[in-house]
């Protein structure tokens, strides 16, 4: 039987930083790690929490080790490794990833969580950049949440589900065939209503390209691989579980656009929640065997919603996914597998987009003619096009406008002052489904029912006696000994196990006798 | 969805008018709208002169995932 799907979210911003300041990307965004750090008080004296590398293998390919890369592995300094990191009490980490700030979500049982825990990321950083701004205020940095920067350049939008060890290696080393007829045509579609939405397209196309479903299509060349930053393939086939992998495997997807709306942000984590529990279940009979996955991952971004199949046949998009909606409703009613959470809301989301997606009317020219459903409020891809289209109107600007892309690219500024999506936001034209109250939440505490509680809660109550942390491992300085708490199982170390050990113990040693005992 | 494919996609399922009643549905009166969209084509001035010339090129990101 499958287990939850819990989830964490890896979440790259774009960092423009207006004139020369004589600062690299890289000094730049770790300067805005470190002032959010300080204000949080986990850069006071004598405070270390370092992230251990230890447990990263990013070379290491789940199909073996004829598939992965040799590297070294690179050490790095304790003063460098607190320049570019961060581990918070809610749980996340916070860092400088190459060039740009990063922030990982802690792991999250339900998909409403994952996004509440996403958007605390992007107020997290806001608050970062007022930090950097009283530190240093001649340095004009402006963050985005999208995945291109209109240069060839992409960063991604990362999901990371835990799986059980035995249909994973099943689906994704020894049998990949299923995965490709029952987990890829899913992925692929996916977009219909999580794409953020782009203008033109990557490299020059003739005819011009004038809007895409999706960010992050163009990078994609390949189905299995290693890769993330060039060659980049539908299922990221890295070995690194950050669990033990006897049990648990991590399924790592970076196809995936970063979403500004509530509504489709939960959709996607909501739905892919559902389908991978049934893929592990066997729950997936129907063969929908792309002929050319990457290739159809561009054609949907294109609008062209006609696919091809292995066996020859053609498919829509839409009835792609309305395939697996009409799989999930069964699913969810037969009681095999754990509880999704909200799944009943998940399900009656996805319908909603699916049929508002079959009504949505464009001309040739991608004028939005009828939206019967309001997707303008609902999908980032609809809303955004809706808005260029009334900038458009009456002013005669050709697709591959600056004004356009200009316009694109503030959609996903994360400050109400710049940002298109939150203006649109805090005037009521897009719509939500999570309260203020529950994002605050998210800065301040982990979520209560996965491992993110106990490392959250060794962050709150001991930052001082920690010297290493990590997804897997909460490492102690005693002094004359170093002492690892391993969380190997993400399911364990919640609220419910834990909370009154942390109301008892005082410090550390004490945690360690108590867990002990 | 695109006008010059509409006849491609097979139409299995029309949609319910309780579909949209099931989903949160917008409360702002037309004349609030009127006035919301009037303050988001000033927003969207605003934001274009903000941003200025340099904008784009200085947008360029050093890749890294």
């Amino acid at each position: 039987m499958s287990i939850p799907k819990m989830v964490g979210i890896e979440e790259e911003y774009a960092l423009h930083m207006q004139g020369d300041h004589g600062l690299t990307p890289f000094q730049a965004s770790c300067t805005l790690i470190n002032a959010y750090a300080r204000k949080k008080g986990l850069r006071a004296p004598g405070t270390k929490l370092l992230w251990d590398y230890g447990h990263e293998t990013p070379f290491n390919d789940i199909r073996g080790p004829l598939f992965g890369k040799i590297t070294g592995q690179e050490v790095i300094s304790e003063e460098d490794n607190l320049r570019i990191n961060t581990v918070l009490p809610n749980g996340a980490r916070l860092y400088t990833d190459h060039a740009h700030p990063e922030y990982s979500t802690p792991e999250c049982l339900s998909a409403r969580h994952a996004v509440a825990c996403d958007k605390a990321g992007e107020l997290i950083i806001r608050e970062a950049l007022a930090a950097q701004r009283d530190l240093a205020p001649w340095l004009n940095v402006r963050i985005f949440k999208n995945n291109t920067d209109y240069q060839g350049h992409s960063y991604g939008f990362h999901e990371n589900y835990l799986m059980e060890a035995e249909p994973h290696e099943e689906c994704f080393v020894r049998n990949p065939d299923k995965a490709l007829r029952s987990f890829v045509p899913f992925i692929v579609t996916r977009q219909l209503f999580a794409g953020a939405g782009r203008i033109g397209s990557e490299k020059p196309r003739d005819p011009l390209i004038p809007y895409q479903i999706s960010q992050r299509a163009d990078f994609f060349e390949a189905v299995f691989g290693l890769e993330t930053m060039y060659s980049r393939p539908i299922i990221n086939t890295r070995q690194e579980h950050h669990a033990d992998s006897k049990r648990f495997r991590r399924l790592h997807l970076i196809l995936g656009d970063s979403n500004m709306s509530e509504f489709a942000g939960f959709l996607k984590i909501g739905s892919t929640q559902i389908v991978l529990q049934m893929l592990e279940d066997d729950f997936l009979t129907a063969d929908l065997t792309l002929k050319d996955p990457v290739s159809a991952l561009r054609k949907v971004a294109e609008f062209d919603l006609r696919l091809e199949l292995a066996d020859g046949r053609t498919i829509s998009a839409l009835d792609i996914q309305r395939e697996y909606l009409r799989k999930a409703e069964k699913y969810c009613q037969s009681g095999v597998g754990p509880q999704i959470p909200d799944a009943e809301l998940i399900l009656q989301y996805w319908q909603y987009a699916l049929d508002g997606l079959e009504q949505l009317k464009l001309s040739k020219d991608f004028e939005l003619l009828d939206d019967p459903f309001q997707l303008t409020r609902r999908l980032d891809w609809v809303t955004k096009l809706w808005l260029i289209q009334r900038y458009r109107q009456g002013r005669n600007l050709a697709w591959d406008s600056q004004t356009l892309r200009i316009f694109d690219l503030q959609y996903h500024n994360i400050e109400p002052k710049d940002g298109l999506f939150w203006h649109l936001q805090s005037q009521g034209l897009v719509d939500r489904i999570l309260d203020d109250a529950e994002i605050t939440l998210c800065i301040k505490e982990a979520p209560p029912d996965t491992r993110a509680y106990f490392r959250g809660k060794c962050i709150e109550k001991f930052p001082k006696e920690i010297l290493l942390i990590n997804w897997e491992v909460v490492g102690f300085d005693h002094g004359d000994t170093h002492r690892m708490i391993p969380l190997l199982n993400p399911l364990k170390g919640t609220k419910e196990q834990f909370e009154d050990v942390f109301d008892r113990c005082a410090d550390s040693r004490e945690l360690l006798a108590m867990i002990k005992a | 969805m695109r006008e010059s494919k509409q006849t491609q996609i097979p139409k299995k399922k029309k949609a319910k008018e309780e579909d949209l009643t099931a989903t949160p549905a917008s409360s702002i009166s037309s004349e609030e709208k009127k006035h919301k969209l009037k303050e988001l084509d000033d927003f969207m001035e605003g934001v274009l002169e903000k941003a200025g010339e340099e904008f784009l090129d200085e947008f360029k990101q050093v890749e890294g995932e």
